[in-house]
């Protein structure tokens, strides 16, 4: 494939192509199914191209070795892309942020003594030889199988990178070792400060925007937030004249955080304008590269989390961590097909006087269609009637953005002006169709015809001709445009979503209508009979409950664990879990211990439990240390020699963008007054993924475990949840066969729905949930069992979708 | 720390800004980085001097805010390309020649953002 591109659009094989991506992180949506059904519904929904962040640390668990097998499998991800007719942007760091733990670099990087991550201390340039050999070990790994892949277009180096100096070295080398290994597309980086950062490294200029960053504040209001998407175009020209803009990460929703609002909340401020307003805005500015981060959410399971972020990465994305289509999807849908129907790949803006407060405009002319197109935006309040220079009017909802077509010349008349919006265009030589959205207060104003309303109804439809050529407007109202999907050919309505395949999803019964240049309509009446309703979850009565937590009893024989030096945080020990185990023994003339530990950690003495602390605490972005000093007296130090058990549970290592991923985890810090030198030994994991299933004497980890079946069927979609809705517990860790797939914190109370990971769900299940409580809510030892039986754990399905072909 | 690099904050300093008043300097700032806020302003120094919130003005939009009414709970919006003139009050810190300028601000998505430059008057 041969992939160039001048200052308007990227050319594929000769042919400008409107590049219009969707992020996917194929370690949040784990298997070759899952990546399938995502492509699947992204490809339906009119996007070209999927970005792919590879995760170096997900393939690294030690120096040398790599892992792409089983869900690792980056060439099933690849396949599944190439598949479904998407391009690949590739973009495999090494630094990748995303949210994962540690940015994606490896943890064994993190320790390296003469490594210096990203080259970069603070915000000081700091070569390192050594960092660049292991990107290239990195590199050496994953662009070969890049390369196996002829729909990659293009592939970015770093992300995200500045310093003070600005030296050029490093990006440099990036650049050489990514052609020295065969990468033949151009290359890009994403500047996060769009001041045009390495522009002249790269072969594209690229950029980040995200306007709404902080869910407490209102991006109505405040509308202001887009000023530099408004200008970002003579951003893009002063960076590179000669690329063409590309929006690298364009705002598509946005990520929660611990102790954060909640996703719901995010979804609500957001709405489905703003991913509306960020699109049109950026076509109206000239972009024809754009990727929307993200489009399909995911999970961060297992310890793929940063220490910012819980399990969930919905990240309000059009398709949700459970792979349901959402209304911001609708609205990407329409653009999409716009950007199908009329190219866009060749424009330039030209002058229009306008000027109108919270009104923005931009009007650009189109060298493929000869026509113009007006870009009109309303921030305010209130529908605004606003009178334009032409002598068209133009009612806007509030925060509503639209693309009008200004002399648009069609096969059967021309469009003078119109604000009913086009949603799809099918057409061969002689005949076009256009779906317009109904709108009662726009109109089409048509060249020797007058006016049309848009006030219409499903499928209202008017026909018009010249030479011989053929132009019908068929109007669909938003409802029904929310569930019509284009297929090449083809638009299918009412379903819920269609797969590239032309199967039609639905959740009830529905009359599933088609329509071709050469058939036109044709309709199917589909009987959903898999289902009924499956709304209510189920509740769980039926479990088993043990205590988990060996390590902590007494004289537990902890004689094979590693023996440690001095240093007892994560990295100088090199544990990488979440949950690190720390064993010691005591004299009993120890009057205080005084430790810093994160995240969360425990001390427990003889078997019983004397601190538990959450010490997580983030403000004004950067973590708050904490350091705590335990009193001990004979009571708890009752031998001779006593033994000290501390379990510490890191959420994860920081993912670098504002802080430094090698901040410690772990015990941080532990000192004993009288001070004496304690012999720490260490250990790594939970008991049951040790495949230690002892029953301990001690209640403090306990584990329930819950058997259910699910039952697949190869026409239904469906998405199942564990909830802990009501669950009373202050901790737990979730295992579905086997496989860490949630941590539940009650304190934050954001995330109590964990999305059951489709790729890990068999026939018949087990699901273990693994409870860290505190002494003080443990009564006594089986009184608390007991207690436990009470627990309310529900099963339930988000939801179900039948296939038609 | 914030990794926005540092040539890249020094922009927001209007060059040649830097004025003597009585018992005070005043300068100006553009903000040349993108739309956001205000949540504070920690200090600003000059040469030895260093001013507190409550001896700094700022105006901008039309508007005079004190520099210890800017809060978390009370941000100024700093839109693309508005301009802003800050004012301290209580010290005579201007020399003739080389001045160096130290201010911190605090934004609620970025946290500490410290801006340093020399001016020469």
């Amino acid at each position: 494939m041969e992939i160039t591109f001048d200052k308007y659009s990227l050319i594929i094989n000769g042919r400008r192509e409107f590049i219009k991506s969707g992020a996917f992180h194929y370690f949040r949506t784990p298997g070759y199914e899952m990546a399938l059904d995502r492509f699947s519904k992204m490809k339906a929904s009119g996007y070209n191209t999927v970005d792919i962040y590879f995760n170096w640390n997900y393939h690294s668990e030690k120096q040398g070795e790599y892992d792409f097998t089983g869900v690792k499998d980056v060439r099933k991800v690849l396949q599944a892309a190439k598949e479904t007719d998407l391009y690949v942007i590739a973009r495999p760091g090494p630094f990748i942020n995303g949210e994962v733990n540690a940015g994606g670099l490896p943890f064994w990087l993190l320790k390296m003594e003469d490594v210096i991550p990203r080259n970069r201390i603070g915000t000081e340039y700091h070569y390192s030889q050594k960092y660049m050999q292991y990107i290239e070990e990195w590199y050496n790994q994953i662009i070969p199988i890049i390369n196996e892949f002829d729909n990659v277009i293009l592939f970015q180096i770093e992300n995200e990178y500045a310093t003070d100096t600005m030296e050029e070295d490093y990006m440099r080398q990036l650049y050489k070792m990514a052609r020295d290994k065969g990468i033949k597309c151009p290359i890009f980086h994403n500047d996060a400060y769009f001041a045009g950062l390495w522009a002249n490294v790269v072969d594209i200029y690229a950029l980040d925007l995200y306007p709404y960053i902080n869910p407490n504040q209102n991006w109505r209001q405040d509308n202001f937030c887009f000023d530099t998407l408004d200008n970002v175009e003579e951003i893009f020209r002063n960076a590179k004249e000669n690329s063409p803009p590309f929006i690298a990460e364009m705002q598509s929703g946005w990520f929660d955080k611990w102790d954060g609002s909640g996703y719901k909340h995010i979804r609500d401020a957001l709405g489905d304008e703003h991913i509306n307003i960020m699109t049109k805005t950026a076509l109206s500015q000239g972009v024809t590269l754009f990727n929307h981060y993200m489009a399909a959410g995911g999970t961060s399971w297992d310890d793929l989390a940063c220490d910012e972020v819980y399990t969930s990465y919905e990240f309000t994305a059009p398709i949700d961590e459970f792979g349901i289509v959402q209304n911001n999807l609708f609205k990407a849908k329409e653009i999409n097909y716009f950007l199908d129907s009329f190219e866009f790949t060749n424009t330039y803006p030209i002058d229009f006087e306008f000027n109108q407060e919270n009104i923005y405009t931009k009007l650009r002319h189109d060298n493929i269609n000869d026509c113009d197109w007006l870009f009109i935006r309303n921030m305010n309040s209130e529908t605004k009637e606003i009178e334009l220079p032409f002598e068209k009017d133009i009612k806007l909802r509030p925060y509503d953005m639209k693309i009008c077509p200004v002399n648009l010349k069609l096969k059967g008349c021309e469009i003078e002006f119109s604000d009913v919006e086009i949603f799809a265009r099918l057409h061969n030589k002689n005949e076009e169709a256009i779906f317009m959205i109904a709108d009662k207060d726009a109109n089409i104003y048509l060249k020797e015809h007058g006016i049309i309303s848009g006030d219409r109804k499903d499928f209202d439809n008017l026909t018009f001709e010249k030479d011989g050529k053929k132009t019908q407007f068929v109007f669909l109202t938003k409802h029904m445009a929310d569930k019509s999907w284009m297929l090449k050919d083809k638009l299918i309505f009412n379903a819920d979503y269609v797969l590239p395949n032309g199967a039609a999803a639905i959740e009830k019964n529905a009359d599933i209508a088609y329509f071709d240049l050469k058939h036109k309509f044709a309709k199917k009446y589909c009987v959903v009979t898999e289902f009924k309703d499956y709304h209510k979850p189920e509740i769980i009565e039926d479990f088993s409950i043990d205590f988990c937590s060996p390590e902590i009893d007494l004289h537990y024989d902890y004689s094979n664990w590693r023996k440690i030096g001095e240093k007892t945080d994560s990295l100088s020990c090199g544990l990488y879990d979440e949950f690190v185990w720390y064993k010691a023994q005591i004299p009993d003339n120890i009057e205080e211990i005084t430790l810093s530990a994160r995240h969360l950690f425990a001390v427990y003495i003889n078997g019983k439990e004397v601190l538990n602390r959450n010490s997580y605490k983030i403000e004004k972005l950067q973590e708050v240390p904490e350091t705590i000093s335990i009193m001990l007296d004979k009571n708890i130090l009752s031998q001779d020699i006593n033994e000290l058990t501390i379990l510490v549970q890191n959420l994860g290592f920081d993912k670098g963008f504002s802080g430094d991923t090698n901040s410690p985890r772990g015990l941080v810090t532990f000192v004993t007054k009288p001070e004496i030198p304690v012999q720490f030994y260490v250990n790594e994991k939970l008991s049951l993924e040790r495949g230690d299933n002892r029953e301990s004497d001690n209640p403090y980890l306990t584990k329930i475990t819950v058997n259910f079946d699910v039952d697949f069927k190869n026409d239904v979609f469906f998405a199942k949840y564990l909830s802990l809705e009501n669950f009373w517990y202050r901790r737990a860790t979730i295992f579905l066969n086997g496989v860490k797939i949630g941590r539940y914190i009650k304190r934050t109370r954001v995330q109590d729905k964990f999305y059951l990971i489709n790729e890990f769900l068999k026939p018949h299940n087990t699901l273990e949930i693994v409870i860290w409580e505190k002494d003080r809510n443990i009564k006594s030892v089986w009184g608390f069992k007991s207690d436990m039986k009470n627990v309310i754990i529900q099963i339930g399905t988000q939801k179900m979708y039948q296939l038609f072909k | 720390m914030v990794v926005v690099p540092e040539f890249l904050i020094k922009r927001v300093y209007k060059k040649g800004s830097l004025k003597k008043i009585d018992n005070g300097a005043s300068l100006e700032l553009k903000n040349v980085l993108g739309p956001g806020f205000i949540s504070g302003f920690n200090y600003v120094k000059i040469n030895d001097a260093l001013f507190e919130p409550k001896d700094v003005k700022f105006i901008t939009g039309g508007q005079e805010l004190a520099g210890e009414s800017v809060s978390e709970s009370n941000q100024i919006a700093f839109r693309l390309n508005q301009e802003g003139t800050l004012i301290m009050n209580g010290k005579d810190c201007v020399v003739e020649g080389k001045n160096k300028i130290v201010i911190e601000v605090m934004n609620p998505e970025a946290g500490k953002v410290q801006l340093s430059v020399e001016d020469f008057v």
